[in-house]
């Protein structure tokens, strides 16, 4: 199959999907209001932090919250495309993950196009709301280039944030676990960059740029966008932000499709 | 009648079952790790070399976000809210109400199971040998030891409550994600879990103060650090006591109500 018919396939099948969660309404609206809410609530935490104390590692109130709406807009579209990969072992353990072998697809994709979570405009609406706010608190200058580098760094972060899902999922196919892995590592480390990389310590930096680049979703990008230094790496690292997506995305797609070659059914 | 030794029998079981499941009790420790990481460097940064800030040092402060770590840890340890939630979603919460006892209840003792499997294998050595290699502070008394280990517990019976009235209103609507989202939102911040609540503007502070979720963390930190002492330790264990009360009569009361109304989906 070409990449066009993909394409429209997937989005014949994300439509059905989208159809089926706009039939609850009362839920999808809820949970776009509990999404708004719980990061409002880390926004919150951080202008209470900062009303004593000013700035967190030289980052103002105003600066943190543009790293933090950097994230969650890349954070919204993975929700999107990819959030769906940690519930890969459930699959794995009711044997339903065979009707992906099945058919004349690729199953990576057919696996990815089977949910496409509506929720994640709580995401965009949440983002977008402070990158207007931002912008006219800092006075930032939105030319073409500085918003195509915002687009590109997202995609970045996307594929970024992507890949260590698919990665995540893929651990399903050698120890049949995978959400667990996501809630015990991967929650609590994204976790770690809704705040300036900066301020922790330098081990801990130099993991989070090389190793599971999550420097590269919000905090080096933002550094650019924003003239702010990044101690102990170069200046603009930034500017790799969608080159590192490409490859760590790509590094990510090879290990799922390794797993899947290993994969045996349960034969239930 | 409370028949201890029925309750007691749920606290044995989930007890022995954590430790059948250990390795996914343990895997928790990473997360719970990973905070205490994020927080600490955050006040690490914020304090920016001071030696004290707001009338609290440096290194008080740094043992208030262990502590209030380790707590987390603690209040994280029992059985998740989404699996009652799941059980009142499939029905299978019409079993247990068939049964002899008392559904809240059961599930406060099969917590003390595994929260007492969790600290006793995870968090106690993990944070012992914490607090020896880092500068950290200890109370200097038994009795401050004491208050804090109730304080704590306290605050645990008012976390429980609170977020089983919460969970429990999947009887009455099939999507709670928002309510519990605004809880669990109210229980990191105003709780004063992250930021003790003398860093809250002044009308925060005060909101914080007549709401239950101080209870669950600020109290029980701040009688650990000495920020809270002599007789206004009394006080607060009061304020302590009186939301465990009004928490567990909004629990049965909510309860009550859902017991009432239980419609299993399906049939």
């Amino acid at each position: 199959m070409s990449v066009l018919n993909y394409f429209d396939l997937y989005f014949k099948l994300i439509s059905a999907g989208v159809r089926a969660q706009l039939q609850y309404r009362f839920a999808f609206v809820m949970r776009i209001v509990g999404l708004i809410t719980s990061y409002t609530g880390t926004a919150l935490t951080m202008w209470i932090m900062l009303y004593q104390f000013q700035e967190l590692g030289s980052w103002t109130l105003y600066e943190m919250l543009f790293l933090f709406a950097v994230s969650v807009l890349s954070w919204g579209f993975c929700i999107i495309l990819f959030f769906h990969f940690r519930g890969l072992d459930t699959y794995i353990l009711n044997g339903t993950f065979d009707r992906f072998l099945v058919r004349p697809i690729n199953p990576f994709f057919h696996f990815m196009a089977m949910k496409f979570d509506v929720a994640s405009f709580g995401q965009f609406i949440f983002s977008i709301g402070i990158f207007t706010l931002v912008s006219f608190k800092l006075q930032l200058d939105w030319t073409m280039g500085k918003s195509l580098f915002l687009l590109l760094s997202v995609v970045g972060g996307i594929l970024i944030q992507g890949g260590l899902l698919v990665m995540i999922s893929a651990l399903a196919f050698w120890t049949t676990k995978s959400e667990q892995f996501y809630w015990v590592g991967m929650f609590p480390a994204r976790n770690l960059t809704n705040y300036p990389l900066v301020i922790y310590p330098k081990a801990v930096q130099w993991f989070t740029a090389f190793v599971i680049p999550f420097g590269f979703v919000n905090y080096f990008p933002a550094a650019v966008l924003l003239e702010k230094e990044t101690p102990f790496f170069p200046e603009n690292i930034g500017y790799y932000s969608p080159l590192v997506g490409i490859v760590f995305f790509a590094i990510a797609y090879s290990i799922w499709m390794l797993g899947l070659k290993r994969y045996k059914s349960t034969g239930s | 009648m409370f028949r201890f030794r029925l309750y007691w029998t749920f606290t044995k079981k989930a007890f022995l079952r954590s430790a059948v499941y250990r390795f996914d009790v343990w895997s928790r420790l990473g997360s719970n790790l990973i905070f205490l990481l994020m927080w600490g460097s955050i006040w690490t940064a914020l304090y920016a070399g001071r030696e004290e800030a707001g009338g609290v040092s440096f290194e008080s402060m740094l043992t208030y976000i262990v502590v209030s770590q380790f707590l987390t840890g603690v209040n994280g340890a029992g059985t998740p809210l989404w699996e009652i939630q799941e059980k009142v979603r499939t029905g299978d919460i019409s079993l247990e109400l068939m049964r002899p006892f008392d559904v809240p209840l059961r599930y406060l003792f099969a917590d003390f199971g595994s929260v007492a499997f969790y600290i006793l294998t995870a968090l106690l050595p993990l944070y012992t040998v914490m607090f020896i290699f880092m500068d950290l502070t200890l109370p200097s008394g038994w009795e401050t030891w004491a208050l804090f280990i109730v304080s704590a517990f306290i605050g645990f019976l008012i976390r429980y409550c609170i977020e089983m009235s919460f969970g429990l209103l999947s009887f009455f609507l099939v999507e709670t994600g928002g309510i519990v989202d605004v809880f669990y939102f109210a229980m990191s911040l105003l709780s004063g879990s992250v930021i003790p609540l003398w860093f809250f503007p002044g009308w925060l502070e005060t909101m914080a103060i007549y709401l239950p979720f101080q209870g669950i963390y600020y109290i029980p930190n701040a009688i650990f650090i000495g920020k809270i002492s002599g007789a206004e330790i009394l006080l607060s264990l009061g304020v302590q006591l009186f939301w465990v009360a009004a928490s567990y009569l909004l629990l049965r009361f909510v309860w009550n109500r859902a017991s009432q109304k239980v419609v299993v989906q399906g049939g």
